[in-house]
């Protein structure tokens, strides 16, 4: 067991330093640097020896190998260095965006479930009907429309014209409503059909044709056999759209003024605050690895013939 | 696929749902009833650009001096002229040795009073944590006695008193151990959401006087129709930069005032002097004449610009009186017979029988400046010049590292402090950072060498007036218009002021009744 768990974890470990290899190359291939930003070329008068002085400051006159040992280094004493244009530690900045991200992930997420499992669950056992039609329709219209647009739609809704919600920033669960709404909608929009599809591919199955041969109750047949044993490709997506909901937000953040990851990081992206973006890549890798390692035990409790499997010989 | 007939009328229902919410409802629209004044003195401000800090030494985005949090020794008033603010005064000899005298009876809103000690511990910590705001200074030394603050530069910087007004250099209380900067300014900060709001409470112990608002609130949305609807919305009284397409609306609505104003931002067509057809001053006046100004202010940018004649706006005194600017395709032909170039049947051709074909770069997050590249590649075309554009992504950056352009639009404040020597060194100095067209003329850099010397404000001024007046004689940039600053609010607003330095947005004297 513990040799398992070192393993796993020197596995872990590579694939940190990989990524971070990685990241760090792609990242010196695109061309440009701060030190136009940090020097601010636009607002005060700066000579190019001036620019070449602090990218020598910086240490961005130097080999890549170099640049990286320096920055693994600091990596190695919990230092993730300071953003270049704000001169702020990056884990604080972090972890001062991280709460709102979170947030509006869980805020959309739900929303996404609220939506998405009773039409999916609908539209699987009327099939054909007009609930199901009534969904593919909405699967339609909510992937197609474009999530910017839908959250002005809803600002003219709800702020402008029934004014019960902000139609910006945050500090309430009010301020959440309206940009979790904009993100849960169009992921509810894919949800739909993909629940709808595990459903029916589950109730295809022999072991829900035996249920139903000894008499069991379509109600449990549903829950406990069908419902769960669809989940198995719904979750591994689900851990997908959690991966993407925590970086991948950067209009909705625009739209809303909300303060999350999504709009931090691409700015950073703009002015090539380095140690911003390696940061970030870092602490992403790290949740994404332990949303798959959550979603891989999960596995086995919703299918425990995947455990057995794995203990089995082969 | 539609056999109920409820569900045939699913698409229209839904179609008109989204039609209605699109359209301007009477409840949508800014009516009299809307515009009532907040009871508590209180006036909100939504901003364009989001910050993620209000530290007066860090922000790129000025959000303390804006929001009346922060003061800095010198400021530009309306007419962009240098004024007293926290320094009562301030005299140089030489442009090197600098006294300034501390305004007395000042107080941070900690309590502590502002002497000369705590405005040098100020400067020296802009000067630690911001590499822009050291280079700007070139400060070697600083004295404190009492309020007497003594500046010794590295070098005569005769502009010295003029990057002071750098909202970057405000003065805080550095022993202060609050979150929240402790500046002098009219409000003081009572609490910050990181990139979403600042909230502020009047400065009862302001050293200038009455401050009128109790409270204030300084929000920021980056984008413009969320902007617009969040005025709509009553979630701001005053808006910054509304859609240029929703102006119609707001002037039409008695209960709003909307003010336009240019702004001392100018776009730019700058030339590669690295291109042997660019080098030739005819050739550049030529390109000049194929600029339609007054189609880009009120075509392309539906009148919130205004044509722009110079780098700097006319009422700087180091302005010269131009003749008027116009799009002139003969005037364009003419200049390139000029050049030696032949022009047959309206086409122009180099004196080797070329035709031109050039590379005009542009970039998307200023959404003018591709539809500028468009205007100018068609009216390129009736000269039978060909201009491929391309966009990049980040102009900077680009300009100053490749050279396979040839033309480029830009955009840049060009007296951001009121003083022309910072574009002029920039832009024109074979060393200068914005110099991106490589501009290297001898007698130009000789006056601006005289200017970065001169200390009197009227030797300054005229040295200033001749370096853009041989500017304007060689056509070493075209400038194409200066965007309009656009600001809406509630008539119950009073005494707001829209400056065209986009420094100082919430002053004491604002107030709503």
């Amino acid at each position: 067991m513990l040799k398992s768990i070192a393993k796993k974890l020197l596995e872990l470990v590579l694939f940190f330093l990989i990524l971070s290899f990685v990241s760090f190359c792609l990242l010196k291939l695109v061309p440009g640097d701060p030190v136009r930003s940090i020097l601010r070329v636009d607002d005060v008068a700066v000579s190019n020896q001036q620019i070449a002085d602090m990218r020598s400051q910086l240490g961005l006159d130097q080999s890549l190998p170099v640049q990286y040992g320096k920055w693994l280094v600091q990596l190695l004493q919990f230092d993730f260095g300071q953003s270049y244009l704000t001169q702020r530690p990056v884990f604080a900045e972090f972890m001062e965006k991280l709460p709102y991200t979170l947030l509006l992930t869980g805020g959309s997420l739900f929303i996404m479930l609220v939506i998405a499992l009773p039409m999916g669950t609908m539209a699987a056992l009327y099939r054909n009907r007009w609930i199901d039609n009534a969904s593919r329709m909405f699967a339609l219209i909510g992937s197609s429309i474009p999530s910017f647009w839908l959250g002005l739609l809803f600002i003219e809704w709800f702020a402008v014209k029934l004014r019960i919600l902000p139609s910006m920033g945050e500090g309430t669960i009010f301020h959440l409503v309206l940009p979790s709404l904009t993100l849960g909608l169009a992921m509810a929009a894919v949800y739909v059909r993909m629940i709808r599809a595990s459903l029916i591919e589950s109730s295809g199955q022999d072991f829900i044709k035996a249920a139903q041969a000894r008499g069991i109750s379509p109600a449990r047949i549903f829950f406990r056999h069908m419902f769960r044993h669809s989940l198995v490709p719904l979750i591994t997506v689900f851990s997908e759209s959690i991966g993407s909901l925590l970086g991948g937000t950067v209009v909705i953040e625009v739209l809303f003024a909300y303060p999350g990851l999504g709009k931090w990081i691409v700015d950073a992206i703009a002015a090539r605050d380095y140690p911003i973006i390696q940061g970030y890549t870092l602490f992403m890798a790290v949740f994404i690895v332990c949303i798959n390692m959550t979603v891989e035990l999960s596995y086995r409790w919703i299918n425990p013939e995947m455990a057995l499997k794995e203990k089995r010989p082969s | 696929m539609f056999k109920r007939p409820y569900l045939k009328l699913f698409i229209p229902a839904v179609m008109a749902v989204m039609v209605a919410a699109c359209s301007s409802s009477p409840s949508g629209s800014l009516t009299s009833s809307d515009a009532n004044a907040p009871q508590d003195k209180s006036v909100t401000l939504l901003f364009n650009v989001q910050s993620s800090s209000i530290d007066p030494h860090t922000d790129v985005n000025y959000t303390a001096v804006r929001a009346g949090v922060g003061e800095t020794l010198v400021k530009v008033n309306k007419d962009l002229k240098l004024e007293a603010w926290l320094a009562e005064k301030w005299n140089s000899k030489d442009g090197q040795h600098w006294t300034f005298n501390i305004r007395p009876g000042v107080k941070f809103h900690s309590g502590k009073p502002v002497d000369a000690a705590a405005v040098k511990a100020s400067m020296e910590r802009a000067q630690k944590l911001n590499p822009s705001v050291k280079n700007a200074l070139h400060i070697r030394d600083i004295q404190a006695n009492g309020q007497i603050l003594k500046v010794t530069t590295d070098r005569p910087f005769p502009e010295f008193a003029s990057e002071l007004v750098h909202p970057n250099t405000a003065v805080i209380d550095t022993s202060s151990t609050d979150a929240l900067p402790s500046g002098t300014g009219p409000f003081k900060a009572a609490s910050f959401r990181v990139g979403s709001e600042l909230n502020l409470e009047r400065n009862d112990q302001y050293w200038n006087g009455e401050v009128k608002l109790k409270q204030a609130r300084f929000l920021f949305n980056e984008d413009a129709n969320a902007r617009q609807l969040a005025f709509q919305a009553k979630d701001a009284d005053i808006v910054y930069r509304p859609p240029i397409e929703s102006l119609d609306l707001l002037k039409a609505d008695s209960t709003v005032k909307v003010d336009s104003l240019p702004s001392l931002r100018t776009h730019q067509l700058i030339y590669n002097m690295n291109n042997n057809d660019l080098k030739k001053t005819a050739v550049r006046k030529a390109f000049d004449h194929l600029i339609n100004r007054d189609e880009i202010a009120n075509g392309i940018m539906s009148g919130q610009g205004t044509p722009a004649q110079g780098p700097f706006l006319s009422g700087f005194p180091f302005s010269p009186a131009y003749a008027m600017k116009k799009f002139d395709l003969s005037a364009a032909r003419d200049s390139f017979k000029q050049a030696g170039y032949s022009v047959q049947d309206s086409k122009v051709k180099t004196p080797d029988g070329q035709a031109l074909h050039l590379t005009l770069l542009t970039y998307q997050s200023r959404a003018e400046l591709p539809l500028i590249s468009q205007l100018i590649q068609a009216n390129a075309k009736e000269l039978g010049i060909t201009i491929d554009i391309r966009q990049v992504d980040n102009i900077d950056e680009y300009l100053a590292a490749h050279q396979d352009w040839d033309l480029a639009t830009y955009s840049s404040i060009t007296a951001p402090r009121g003083d022309a020597s910072y574009f002029l060194n920039a832009a024109y100095m074979p060393e200068g950072a914005l110099n991106y067209g490589h501009v290297h003329l001898p007698k130009l850099e000789a006056v601006i060498t005289k200017l970065n010397r001169a200390v009197n404000e009227e030797q300054r001024n005229k040295l200033a007036l001749e370096a853009v007046s041989m500017i304007d004689q060689e056509t070493l940039q075209s400038f194409l218009v200066h965007p309009n600053n656009v600001v809406a609010y509630r008539n119950y607003v009073h005494n707001w002021v829209t400056s065209q330095s986009e420094y100082y947005l919430l002053t004491q004297d604002l107030d709503v009744d």
